[in-house]
């Protein structure tokens, strides 16, 4: 047997104990050794941290069709910024809603309408040169891939981020007119999806535990929000920031258009800053923290301090993130490397605390 | 060995949460690893009998209802999670390595797929069903309307399954990419269908009906077609995993022994092997493999051409592009999405220690709701590793079996005739609305929640349909709390 191999055998029986050990000491802690009250959670969460980032998604698609039919009627270099800065302002609470990426933008099928990817360039070009009327109702029979966010931000800022006003034909400004309306409507379905004024879900979340909610306790509501932040945390360190960056190819950059990628990531972020301090500003509220706090102090400083830290890396990285990947890879390394490290921590320590509830 | 220490630990962490059962399946790890790689140290003998001591001090009362493997319905790749994502979690016996191997499937699991010329995911269509995967199987989820119409006409084809029609082959792909037209659309209506229990509560059934519209080009007179709803994708690694054997086991296509449930194999055609194998997947259990499976899915609902459906579904038909780009899916993102699918969690049932819950399992008995779907199984060794040897309950025989006239699609399927279905597992189907926000069930969604599900059994399944007919109430309530809690 060689050296290697019995230090190997070692260190299994060592890790072997050590589990064995730490098992039996968990016994006691089995069950419901943790009593937490989420009520106040419940009811805080749902109300001024989705349905509110859902409202003011809203009101930013509503600002886009708008500023969007200003520059059809008046194409200059001002109106088409300013309906790029239109879209950028909704894209913000859409990229802040995707630490709750549950419920009805799942179930009614509303995500593929707001945010597909890639844009299908080939099918888009074939309906510019078609006869088709373009209206709300056509483009809404599209597949996601030829609107939403993505689609608009392909039409409004072209491909060489040097999109003029002079560029956009008159068939585009049907497009964008259209198209805008199409993802308000998905944004207005959302918004009411979960407001008490329409289907209402987030009274699912509000009454977690007790009959007509469809999370059968508290600590399943709990689960769910848990696995919310935990999902966007890998989708931004794992998928958004990974692809283009390991695979040194911009192709795969989410919102190249408009070189949004920064904001894009740092907002995803805030969106798991937003549910765990219960607040859309940053301000402390009844959040995921209340939770995390009383089992965990130390754990609790520790989680805001990542998202803290997540947050200012994705935003310190210079200049655009297309030109980081080349140009800063130290910068961009840093930025994952702290998504990564939050994701972490809510997967491994966050999330077991729910096991003991 | 490193996934044995990666199994160990994540044991531990099951363990925690449920240490009544797992304490001494852990036990017994520590002492083999111990034994086989310390077995000289004394000290070993002492560490296991402070160990013992110190772990069977406390036993929790066993469920006497309820095995602890129940606990554990998919083995050791259970997840213990009821929230949307109960449907999402990858295996928790997974290595750290191949964690990356099902996160790279999950992602192509989510690719959209764009037409052709493209740089990123291209190749869709000409015609398909669905731009991704996961538009279809929402969450991995069920989903609550069929998302696809297979087509044939009578007879057979020379590998013995369903003759497609020419001009739209054998599913009906409602979108097209923007250059050529789609073949059709459906619409649905139903209708309703009164039904009595026999203490006289009553139910009201929907019996779908289904219009062809805007067909491309007309349909033959007598085709067949069949609705399909998308299935719940999780675990199927696992069913992959039974022996056939262990399946066949169950079969009695013949009903020789007179309890008038017969158990029928589908043999079906394997890409893989050229040859008929035993069939396990899908709602007539037509693919034989979760790979090819896959691999059809791609090409018949996205349109996305791969090593074992090279052609494009409208080749012969006007609206095949002859691009000359196919395939188009690599084998490695084929392979991906495969090992995703194989290697996604099954979720724990829940509330096993309530009294109505115990109750309800013994009406799903005593209905013999469990001679089709049988709730135990153990997995081969001819798999994936954290697949094989797993003891798991998905309530099913993955056998096909007449289910009525009323489930009837009419359209055979291999050996599955018109009126005959493969029984769909039900682990997991009481986290149906947690997941994917609604409670429709069977193949085409027809069934508005599990009761009515349950009285759309006919055919081999009428005696346990009637024994639910004739429950009280309250049994008929106890039978919905236990399968809500699978």
């Amino acid at each position: 047997m060689t050296n290697t191999l019995l230090k190997f055998q070692k260190a299994l029986f060592i890790l072997s104990l050590t589990l064995f050990i730490a098992s039996c000491a968990n016994d006691d802690n089995i069950d419901t050794s943790v009593k937490f009250d989420a009520t106040q959670v419940l009811e805080n969460i749902p109300v001024n941290v989705i349905t509110a980032t859902y409202t003011d998604l809203d009101l930013g698609a509503e600002n886009l069709v708008i500023a969007v039919e200003e520059l059809a009627a008046n194409p200059t270099s001002g109106n088409l910024l300013a309906a790029q800065s239109a879209w950028r302002l909704a894209r913000t609470p859409w990229e802040q809603s995707e630490g709750f990426l549950f419920g009805p933008v799942e179930t009614e099928g509303i995500d593929p309408s707001i945010d597909s990817w890639p844009v299908n360039t080939v099918d888009l070009d074939a309906v510019l040169a078609s006869a088709a009327v373009l209206t709300k109702d056509y483009i809404d029979g599209l597949d996601g891939t030829l609107k939403g966010f993505h689609t608009t931000e392909y039409l409004l800022f072209g491909t060489d981020g040097n999109k003029q006003p002079g560029d956009i034909t008159i068939r585009e400004f049907e497009y964008l007119k259209a198209v805008t309306q199409s993802l308000q409507g998905a944004t207005k379905q959302l918004a009411d999806s979960w407001s008490p004024a329409g289907e209402n879900f987030q009274m699912n979340l509000i009454n977690a535990g007790k009959s007509g909610s469809i999370y059968p306790s508290q600590k399943s509501a709990l689960q769910e929000l848990v696995n919310g932040m935990i999902g966007i945390a890998d989708e931004v360190g794992n998928g958004k920031i990974n692809d283009p960056f390991s695979q040194e190819n911009l192709l795969y950059e989410e919102s190249r258009f408009s070189n949004n990628s920064k904001a894009d990531f740092a907002d995803n972020i805030r969106s798991i800053e937003n549910v765990y301090t219960g607040s859309l500003d940053g301000t402390s509220a009844e959040g995921f923290s209340d939770f995390v706090i009383e089992q965990d102090k130390e754990l609790d400083t520790k989680v805001k301090s990542q998202i803290a830290d997540a947050i200012e890396k994705i935003e310190s990285i210079p200049g655009t993130f297309g030109e980081a990947v080349f140009n800063n890879k130290p910068a961009v390394q840093a930025a994952q490397d702290a998504v990564r490290l939050l994701q972490q921590t809510l997967e491994s320590e966050v999330k077991p605390l729910l096991d003991k509830l | 060995m490193n996934q044995e220490i990666l199994f160990a630990e994540n044991n531990e962490h099951q363990l925690i949460k449920h240490c009544k059962r797992a304490r001494f399946y852990f036990i017994d790890t520590i002492v083999l690893f111990s034994i086989a790689f310390y077995r000289k140290k004394f000290i070993l003998l002492f560490l296991i009998s402070i160990g013992l001591s110190a772990c069977t001090k406390d036993p929790a009362a066993p469920n006497p209802d309820f095995t602890e493997e129940e606990y554990y319905a998919g083995g050791a790749t259970t997840v213990f999670d009821v929230s949307s994502a109960a449907f999402s979690g990858p295996a928790t016996n997974l290595s750290a390595e191949r964690l990356l191997l099902h996160m790279e499937g999950d992602a192509a699991f989510e690719a959209t797929f764009v037409t052709a010329p493209a740089p990123v995911n291209s190749g869709l269509g000409p015609v398909y069903n669905q731009s991704a995967c996961n538009s279809c199987h929402v969450l991995d989820g069920r989903g609550a309307e069929p998302s696809v119409f297979r087509l044939s006409k009578t007879g057979f084809d020379t590998n013995g399954g369903p003759l497609a029609i020419p001009g739209f082959g054998g599913q009906l792909q409602n979108l097209a990419v923007a250059s050529v037209v789609a073949e059709g659309e459906v619409i649905m209506q139903y209708e309703a269908l009164l039904k009595y229990f026999d203490d006289g509560d009553q139910i009201v059934l929907q019996q779908p009906i289904y219009s062809f519209i805007n067909l491309y080009q007309p349909l033959p007179n007598g085709f067949h077609f069949s609705p399909r709803v998308a299935p719940p994708v999780f675990g199927l690694g696992l069913l992959e995993a039974i022996a056939d054997e262990d399946i066949l086991k169950y079969a009695d296509p013949f009903d020789l022994d007179k309890d008038g449930i017969s158990g029928k194999p589908n043999y079906v055609w394997n890409q893989e092997t050229l040859s008929a194998t035993l069939g396990r997947f899908g709602w007539k259990a037509n693919q034989p493999s979760l790979l090819q499976q896959t691999a059809a899915a791609y090409n018949e609902d996205m349109g996305i051409t791969n090593k074992l459906f090279p052609e494009e579904s409208s080749k012969l038909q006007m609206q095949y592009d002859g691009m000359q780009d196919d395939v188009e899916l690599t084998n490695e993102l084929l392979n991906a999405a495969t090992f995703y699918v194989q290697t996604i969690a099954v979720p724990a049932p829940r509330n096993l220690e309530d009294p109505e819950v115990i109750a309800g399992k013994k009406v799903f008995m005593a209905a013999k709701c469990n001679s089709c779907h049988v709730p135990r199984h153990q997995t081969g060794i001819m798999t994936q590793p954290e697949l094989a040897n797993q003891i798991i309950y998905p309530y099913t025989d993955l056998l096909l079996h007449d289910m009525g006239i009323e489930l009837a699609d009419n359209r055979p399927d291999f050996q599955a005739t018109g009126s005959e279905w493969r029984t769909p597992p039900l682990w997991g189907i009481g986290l149906t609305q947690i997941v994917n926000g609604h409670q429709r069930f069977l193949h085409d969604g027809r069934a508005g929640s599990l009761m009515e599900a349950i009285m759309w059994h006919g055919g081999e399944a009428t005696g346990s349909r009637d024994y639910v007919k004739k429950a009280s109430q309250k049994e008929r309530e106890q039978l919905i709390k236990f399968l809500e809690a699978l």
